[in-house]
């Protein structure tokens, strides 16, 4: 993959993401991004996180890598655990550099996903580097073009926000209060 | 016209400071911060996309439909068409009892409360809780929303706070972020506790039956993830053909709608997704989908009105309405605000509820510049009103003020005479109170200006026009504020084009263009003027027909064919007027401008944009180098030039209250660049801008630019 064309959207996602009060990070391994991870929450006070598995996650020993850190991992039973989690780890499908936006496009429509980054106060999201597309109109075709559109596609740009008292702001309504994106190479 | 009530609405809407703060804080800022989200993007090239899908779906909408059931049927959801609120209604609570619902969420749907959906749910005992920030807060104090995509705009956090306190019977703090976190903790035990969603969709895909919802707070996520139970309540117009369609929608909307590149969330659901079961089950949720007409098709299959179902219901025609930033959404009267909320609310609720509303439009034409569906609502608007004046017919003193505009000879004779009566009372000012009746004759509050002693159309006559070997003849139409208060500018006009070579005419028998008849909604009188006009000014006669006022060049260059469109001979004629009429400005930059001159007397001008001449004919930056080319203009840009004076017609009559503080923000952006003389191009803005410079500073002066260059330009010119 030319590296010189995936460093400039990992650097457009990076800036629209933090424009919106995202996080963002990348790292080379998955070992790595566990590592990152922890070390991110620990330093956020975090104590126990729903840890949806992904491929990247198990590659990488996530569940291990948090446990050692002193940090609770649940990973399964989320209907019960997201309400009061404190943080969330899932993978998600794509990235779209033009907007900073994360897509969700699991083929089974997975509900878990849906918990583990919508119920908890932090997300921390984790996503292929080679998964970023350019932008939306490529991003809607690639959807399009999967075997069938899976049931649930959620785009996810930012912390969830209002304006809608007075104009003003806030961060962090229905859904989280932060989001961090980790690429990993 | 606007009854009483309506009038105790908008003076109640006019002294709530909260509301008036909020709004024009948000319209401050608005205007800057949406451009600054399509920077980089193409708006009018996303707009003729959206243009595009959105009529190809309005013509073909059964097609539509009929797919969109197929391909979301066969991916296993229920799809059931609703004619009425009524057999949504019926719909939903028959549903939410076979599946033993108790408690209900909502994500955001205006279609659910065009038809009340809450209050019939309620009544059958079930618990039914909006999610979006805003409308639960509307829901907590009995309230509709104000604004389609803020829908609490008009509330301030202590009313919040109190709404909550009183809520939750503990004592919430006017704090925002506590108010917000406030909600979060009470909602969530909503979210968690109920077992059916109900949601409203930005688009329904009809190749491939997905929904799409466009938001913020991630409650339509949680809505569409917990609830085992989901409906999606969907109106016609929110089809599009394809998936790949749903990308120009997703360009415009969030930038449009609150000036943001992408909102927080996206969602997409295409048939029914897997939630958890209270036994712990994972398994596909029961899964509805309604679309409700409910009087769209009765809209789309009107030909003036098809156009609407390409609105995207971003509201971004409200946030630069210079109306709707003063008196707020309530002043509507129904669920749908400003000026697009009034045609919906004509064709979904009644003609009747849109009858005071429609009036409150300026048609200054600035949303249907910002508007990411091409709507021309202004036009729209006008066409309610000549409906219901057809209808109803118009109240005793407009209709006879009306008709005596359109009796030409009785007209200019009443004229005649005020200009002589008026003497006693003007005192060597030039300004009086009573005036034209072609201001429709119900002039109270306002100071107008004075009818000249001598009508232009005598004063042609003794105009001496040195044209060696003409190139051509141009004929002058004056309209009635050149004709009879402001003549100079027509002297102005006519030098100008002398000085290009041309011969100028000026036909007797013109008379009123007819524009105060058209927008008031009198057909018959504008079309009796309309004739009169085409008649007189023979436009196959001449080169050119030229007008110093953007209006009456409207008129000759549109009004006047649509209005004769009925009778193919005058047709022909009105379509050749047309082709050669155009507006002063615009005319003398497109015959090369004017040789290098000016007196070189230092004088700083600011110009006011006329809505007309911008946003009709697209006509701004002309009059602008012809007023920087002259020795001596230094031209100073103002704040929103291009934003409507108030005057609008018979609209600075008939509101008054509304007028003033939108010419007063006129003023102030005026007064701010320090200028001597703001120049216009519109006989009308003059009157307005000059009526309140005489009170406040009438050290400034307004003048036409035909009139700027001609005094600029003369010969051994005495400066003052
Ligand atoms: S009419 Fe145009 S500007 Fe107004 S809400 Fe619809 S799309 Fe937006």
């Amino acid at each position: 993959m030319a590296n010189a064309r995936s460093a400039e959207l990992y650097d457009g996602f990076k800036a629209k993401l933090e424009a919106v009060s995202g996080e963002c990070y990348r790292v080379e391994t998955e070992e790595e991004a566990g590592k990152l991870i922890g070390t991110i929450l620990k330093d956020k006070g975090v104590q126990n996180v729903a840890l949806l598995e992904g491929e990247v996650s198990k590659k990488g020993n996530f569940a291990q890598q948090l446990k050692f850190m002193n940090i609770d991992v649940m990973s399964d039973n989320f209907r019960k655990v997201t309400p009061d989690a404190q943080a969330g780890i899932t993978q998600v499908s794509y990235a779209i550099a033009e907007l900073g936006t994360l897509v969700q496009a699991d083929d089974d429509a997975n509900v878990d996903q849906r918990l583990c980054s919508t119920l908890v106060p932090i997300h921390v999201a984790v996503i292929r580097t080679e998964k970023l597309l350019p932008s939306l109109a490529e991003t809607m075709s690639t959807i399009h073009r999967l075997p069938r559109i899976p049931g649930f596609v959620g785009f996810i740009t930012g912390p969830s926000r209002t304006s809608d008292i007075e104009r003003v702001l806030t961060i962090g309504v229905h859904g989280p209060q932060q989001l961090i994106v980790v690429f990993v190479d | 016209m606007a009854d009483k009530q309506f009038k105790k609405k908008i003076s109640d809407a006019l002294d709530n400071n909260v509301l008036r703060g909020a709004l024009g804080r948000f319209g401050d800022t608005y205007i800057t911060a949406r451009e600054k989200a399509y920077e980089g993007y193409d708006f009018p090239s996303i707009r003729e996309n959206i243009v595009k899908v959105k009529s190809y779906a309005a013509s073909h909408l059964d097609e539509m439909i009929d797919q969109f059931e197929k391909a979301a049927t066969a991916r296993g959801a229920k799809v059931f068409r609703a004619a009425t609120g009524e057999d949504v209604k019926k719909y939903i609570s028959e549903l939410a009892k076979r599946q033993g619902v108790k408690h209900i969420v909502k994500s955001k749907s205006m279609a659910s409360e065009e038809i009340l959906l809450n209050k019939a749910l309620m009544a059958e005992g079930i618990d039914v809780q909006e999610t979006d920030l805003g409308e639960w807060i509307l829901q907590l104090a009995g309230q509709h929303p104000s604004h389609m995509v803020m829908p609490a705009i008009h509330m301030t956090k202590e009313e919040v706070a109190d709404i909550f306190s009183g809520h939750l019977q503990r004592l919430s703090q006017p704090v925002i972020t506590e108010l917000v976190k406030t909600a979060r903790v009470e909602l969530r035990k909503k979210f968690l506790e109920a077992d059916m969603g109900i949601s409203g969709a930005n688009m329904a895909i009809a190749e491939t039956g997905t929904l799409m919802m466009v938001t913020n707070e991630g409650n339509a996520r949680l809505t569409s993830t917990l609830p085992r139970v989901h409906v999606f309540l969907v109106g016609i117009e929110k089809l599009v053909p394809k998936f790949e369609d749903a990308t120009h929608i997703l360009q415009a909307l969030p930038r449009s709608a609150t000036a943001q590149q992408i909102t927080s969330y996206v969602t997409m659901v295409t048939g029914p997704t897997p939630a958890y079961y209270e036994d712990g089950s994972v398994k596909d949720k029961e899964f509805h989908i309604i679309l409700m007409d409910n009087g769209r098709r009765k809209m789309y299959n009107d030909p003036k009105f098809k156009k609407t179902f390409q609105c995207i219901r971003c509201a971004s025609c409200l946030n630069v309405c210079p109306a709707f930033q003063l008196v707020g959404g309530h002043v509507y009267g129904h669920i749908y605000t400003g000026g697009i909320g009034t045609i919906l609310t004509n064709f979904l609720n009644s003609e009747n509820d849109a009858k005071n509303p429609q009036n409150l439009c300026l048609q200054c034409g600035k949303c249907a510049e910002v508007c990411p569906g091409n709507l021309d609502i202004p036009e729209m608007i006008l066409e309610l009103r000549n409906r219901m004046g057809e209808k109803q017919g118009l109240p005793f003193t407009q209709k006879f003020a009306l008709d005596v505009v359109s009796n030409r000879r009785l007209f200019h004779s009443l004229l005649r005479v005020a200009s002589k009566a008026q003497k006693p009372f003007t005192k060597g000012q030039p300004v009086i109170r009573h005036l034209p009746l072609f201001l429709s004759g119900m002039t109270e509050k306002k100071s107008l200006p004075a009818v000249a002693d001598i009508p232009f159309r005598d004063v042609f006559k003794t105009i001496k026009q040195d044209v060696k070997k003409p190139k051509g003849k141009i004929a002058f139409y004056s309209g009635c504020l050149i004709d009879f208060v402001y003549p100079r500018i027509g002297e102005g006009v006519i030098s100008a084009l002398n000085e290009k070579g041309y011969e100028v005419v000026f036909p007797e028998g013109q008379s009123c263009c007819g524009a105060p008849a058209t927008y008031m909604g009198d057909r018959t009188n504008a079309r009796k003027l309309a004739i009169m006009n085409i008649e007189a000014l023979n436009a196959e006669s001449v080169d050119y027909v030229v007008s110093a006022c953007p209006t009456c060049t409207h008129a000759l260059k549109d009004s006047f064919q649509e209005l004769v469109e009925d009778d193919p001979g005058l047709a022909a004629r009105a379509a050749e007027l047309s082709r050669k009429s155009f507006d002063f400005s615009k005319l003398l930059s497109d015959l090369g401008g004017l040789e290098p001159g000016g007196d070189g007397v230092p004088l700083k001008v600011t110009y006011h944009d006329s809505c007309h001449l911008k946003r009709k004919m697209g006509v701004y930056a002309e009059q602008r180098k012809l007023l920087s080319d002259t020795a001596g203009v230094e031209l100073i840009e103002m704040k929103e030039s291009d934003r409507c004076c108030g005057f609008a017609g018979s609209y600075s009559i008939k509101f008054p209250e509304l007028s003033e503080p939108i010419l007063e923000r006129k003023l102030n952006n005026i007064e701010a660049t320090r200028a001597k003389v703001v120049a216009v191009d519109c006989p009308g803005c003059l009157m307005q801008i000059s009526g309140g410079l005489d009170k406040r500073n009438p050290n400034i002066k307004v003048v036409h630019t035909a009139e700027l260059l001609f005094e600029k330009r003369k010969k051994n010119s005495k400066k003052n």
